[in-house]
């Protein structure tokens, strides 16, 4: 173990500056949302709901996040470790797609299976006419929206685990095999509780995800506390009883939050000095090889493959209208890539410049990521209140994409900020102290060691976020300036409108954007070696 | 070898940046083009977000010249919107697809009355806001839908047949989510009392052959695989489904057929699209125009025809499809009256277990 407990704080206080003041810059433009959603909840009335409806919405969003996380934690795992430990074929091909499924936008996924395994639906009504059987599931179901979101949320946890995995040191594997574990040992005992702290990672972002999500979970006639949220602040107009549901929620994620630094605190595991090698990994043959392929396979086509062919089969007798969705499209493109690009700045100054803090303003900065879509909306209307008051209501193109890009910063701002946080720890405090004592400043340290150490950790963020702007809904839809759609906000004005086809084409579209950024980074990914 | 490294990192990202700036310069360039010469502009905040209104605000573009700058959303977010932008909003005109919208847009104090000879003209008294601040250009029954090989017409002719033991198990219908369904039992609270209306609600509840689930279209689909006998549906999804391109939906239509049940034995109960003039609107005669065209009834029957909503004036002769169907009796509540009344309609129902 590294971390000189007497070294540090004297390096950490000499180093107030420039990075500090830029972290904690980002905190509070994250964070302001958030602040805007306590002050609503303290700005009036409360709406009049039954408490008990309310603690059943309760019940229901921590349910389902327990289950997302749960499915997520296993499947991803899985994968990630059948990918990087052993040899079967496609192995390379299944290596990338199977983070392909982080392109198909959560509500998309929601739409297709809802339509697929509807009661009334040509599957259901076929299986039943003429074999006189029934599926024993059903997608608008508790279970069936766990199923559903873990589909689209599983790839957060492979691509953390990915790495992790291939992080690790050979040596410490080899070592645990030499000892005499069996390759499931080597796994439980060594691998996996080193991998921890990216699992820890991984599966919150899928549980924050899911907390967050706004459109499918509706869809799946599930009633959460965005239900809640909804309700409060449409039928009762309140939108102070709005913030106060979310309350027990932001200090519920709070709480995750902590419990999953504090368990990584102190707990640098990485293999010090020891040069990274490739594994020799083990092949697979007969009925194993054919378990791997078929596993993937599955999380394949139950998270892409399926669903998106469904939406096109349903899509084909529609004409869509090319002209808007293109434009739409543009939009979506733009404000994807800018929007990335700012979200990932501001998450790497946060990542240095609170580094090895229990800094509460990094970790606030975060929270906006587990705030349900509604609520966040809500909080993202007072800094932008501010904004329109002082130039001139939303009549102003510029000011309207400035605040979108800011809403997605803000609200994104984890998704960027846990991969770059973990590719940092891979920068020992020894190579900084090297780097430092050669002369560097912090600055110059921050470009020449640690940024290109955390190089892939940097994309990582970068595609999440630039695929999660592409599906966004909340913040763009109650932002966005005049005469200006994007693709997952057609799509989602169709399915309210229950037009099912039509909404098809925006969401496969959506798909398609995303699947070159997908497929780029997720090569760039696979083929990033630390050390090499 | 750092360097290398950061050098392509940082490559890539510019390469990234550019081609975004040029996107954007794309997109909004297409923007502009898509401007027609115009003299003016009106700034229209819309819940309704059919593709079909779009050639009416190109037509009203046409003939005006004002050009018409959309935001859609949902409604409250929207309602949200306003109240953020304060003073120095630039919606003009708000629109929505419910009245209990426009009466929250109403009681948050962010529509201005207006009078105005044509809408008053266009507009029967029942489907405005008295005082002029909303107005309704289209109509929705909040009807039946029913199996016709095991239910007969006059099972369903009231509200309260609907709620009755006959179709114990045998109903379909969405959440209370549904601001179609707070509107309806508004109405019920409204014309027999809140008692009433929760003894029905409670029958509704205890009808339900599944729990709430899906939309409209999901409900009539549901009759149709025979989960249930009868479902409450807005009528232009089933008109639409009937005379929609999908073949499968028309043939849900053969068996499933349409009920309108009666309130106190004067008719159905309806709901409005309908749109009011924003407090602070800045192109506030402009946004009046917007109305009285969308009011008018050329574009009533332009809504009917392509929404299959039902016109909002008497006076305005339905299009096909909707009308073979037009011939109901609309129950004459002023829509103001029961616009107020979600959210007693939504604890009313969250009390006796309507989810």
């Amino acid at each position: 173990m590294i971390a000189s407990p007497v070294a540090e704080p004297a390096l950490r206080r000499r180093s107030l500056s420039w990075l500090k003041g830029l972290g904690i810059a980002a905190a509070v433009v994250a964070a302001a949302p958030l602040l805007g959603v306590l002050a609503a909840a303290l700005s009036g009335p409360g709406a009049e709901m039954a408490g008990r409806d309310i603690a059943r919405y309760a019940a229901t969003s921590a349910w389902l996040a327990l289950l997302v996380g749960l499915v997520t934690a296993a499947t991803g795992t899985l994968a990630a470790w059948l990918t990087v430990m052993y040899r079967f074929p496609g192995r390379r091909f299944f290596t990338w797609a199977l983070v392909l499924p982080l392109a198909v936008p959560a509500f998309a996924l929601a739409y297709a299976y809802a339509d697929l395994f509807d009661v009334a639906g040509a599957l259901r009504t076929g299986l039943r006419t003429n074999y006189g059987f029934d599926l024993p599931f059903e997608m608008r179901t508790i279970g069936g929206a766990a199923f559903v979101l873990s589909c689209a949320f599983y790839p957060y946890v492979y691509l953390a685990m990915r790495t992790a995995f291939i992080s690790q040191s050979a040596s410490a594997l080899e070592a645990a095999r030499m000892l005499g574990c069996s390759p499931g040992k080597v796994f439980f005992r060594v691998a996996f509780p080193l991998a921890r702290p990216a699992l820890a990672a991984g599966v919150a972002l899928a549980v924050m995800e899911t907390l967050a999500a706004y459109g499918a979970v509706p869809f799946l006639a599930l009633q959460t506390l965005t239900t809640g949220v909804v309700r409060a602040w449409s039928v009762f107009g309140s939108t102070a009883g709005a913030a106060r549901l979310a309350l027990p929620l932001l200090a519920a994620a709070a709480v995750l939050l902590w419990i999953e630094r504090r368990g990584r605190s102190g707990r640098s595991h990485d293999g010090r000095g020891s040069a990274w090698r490739p594994l020799a990994a083990p092949r697979l043959t007969g009925a194993r090889a054919a378990l791997a392929v078929a596993f993937c396979l599955f999380l394949l086509t139950a998270g892409l493959l399926l669903p998106a062919g469904w939406l096109l089969w349903g899509s084909l007798d529609i004409t869509p209208e090319w002209p808007r969705l293109l434009r739409a499209a543009r939009h979506s493109l733009t404000l994807a890539v800018a929007g990335a690009l700012l979200t990932v700045a501001l998450a790497t100054f946060l990542a240095l410049g609170t580094r090895g803090e229990r800094s509460l303003a990094g970790r606030f900065a975060s929270l906006g990521y587990a705030t349900p879509g509604a609520v966040m909306a809500v909080g993202l209307l007072a800094p932008a209140s501010i904004l329109w008051q002082l130039f001139g209501g939303t009549g102003n193109f510029a000011i309207g994409i400035g605040l979108l890009l800011y809403a997605y910063a803000a609200r994104l701002m984890a998704a960027a900020v846990e991969p770059i946080e973990a590719g940092l720890t891979r920068v020992t405090p020894t190579m900084v102290w090297a780097s430092r004592s050669l002369g560097a400043g912090e600055m110059r340290t921050a470009f020449k060691v640690q940024l290109p150490v955390a190089r892939g950790a940097l994309l990582t963020g970068g595609l999440i976020v630039f695929i999660d702007i592409l599906k966004e809904l909340p913040a763009t839809l109650i932002l966005r300036p005049f005469n200006f759609d994007t693709l997952a906000v057609i799509a989602n004005n169709y399915a309210l409108d229950e037009r099912l086809p039509q909404a098809g084409w925006p969401s496969l579209l959506i798909v398609a954007m995303a699947l070159p950024g997908v497929l780029w980074l997720s090569r760039e990914i696979a083929a990033s070696r630390p050390g090499a | 070898m750092a360097q290398a490294k950061e050098d392509v990192l940082l490559a890539k990202m510019m390469k990234v940046a550019a081609v975004a700036l040029l996107a954007g310069a794309c997109s909004q360039g297409a923007d502009n083009a898509d401007a027609p010469a115009v003299t003016g502009e009106v700034n229209l905040y819309s819940a309704r977000h059919y593709d079909s209104d779009l050639p009416l605000y190109e037509r009203f573009t046409s003939e005006t010249g004002i050009r018409v700058n959309r935001i859609e959303g949902n409604a409250d977010e929207l309602i949200a919107r306003m109240r953020a932008e304060g003073e120095r909003s630039p919606a003009d005109l708000f629109v929505t697809a419910d009245a209990g919208a426009l009466w929250r847009a109403q009681t948050a104090d962010l529509l201005q009355p207006i009078t105005s000879e044509a809408l008053e003209a266009a507009v029967p008294e029942a489907l405005r806001e008295p005082e002029g601040r909303w107005f309704g250009f289209s109509r929705r029954a909040r009807i039946v839908a029913y199996d016709s090989t095991k239910v007969t017409p006059d099972e369903v002719d009231t509200y309260e047949k609907i709620a009755s033991p006959r179709f114990r198990g045998k109903l379909c219908v969405r959440s209370s989510d549904s601001v179609y369904n707070l509107s309806l039992v508004g109405a019920l609270i409204e014309a027999w009392g809140e008692e009433k209306a929760e003894e029905w609600a409670r029958g509704v509840v205890a009808n339900m052959a599944r729990a709430p689930e899906g939309g409209d279209r999901d409900q009539i689909r549901a009759v149709n695989a025979g989960v249930c006998e009868i479902a409450l549906t807005n009528s232009y999804y089933y008109i639409r489904m009937a005379n929609g391109e999908n073949e499968a939906d028309r043939k849900v239509t053969e068996k499933v057929k349409l009920a309108f049940p009666s309130l106190e034995g004067q008719g159905a109960h309806v709901n409005i699209s309908g749109g009011g003039v924003a407090r602070n609107a800045p192109n506030r005669e402009n946004a009046i125009r917007l109305l009285e065209f969308l009011a008018s009834a050329e574009s009533q029957q332009h809504i009917s025809r392509h929404n299959n909503e039902f016109p909002a004036s008497p006076d305005v002769e339905a299009p096909a499809p909707v009308d073979a169907f037009a011939d109901f009796e609309a129950h004459p509540m002023p829509a103001y009256r029961f616009a107020g009344r979600q959210p007693e309609a939504q604890q009313l129902m969250s009390r006796v277990g309507w989810r």
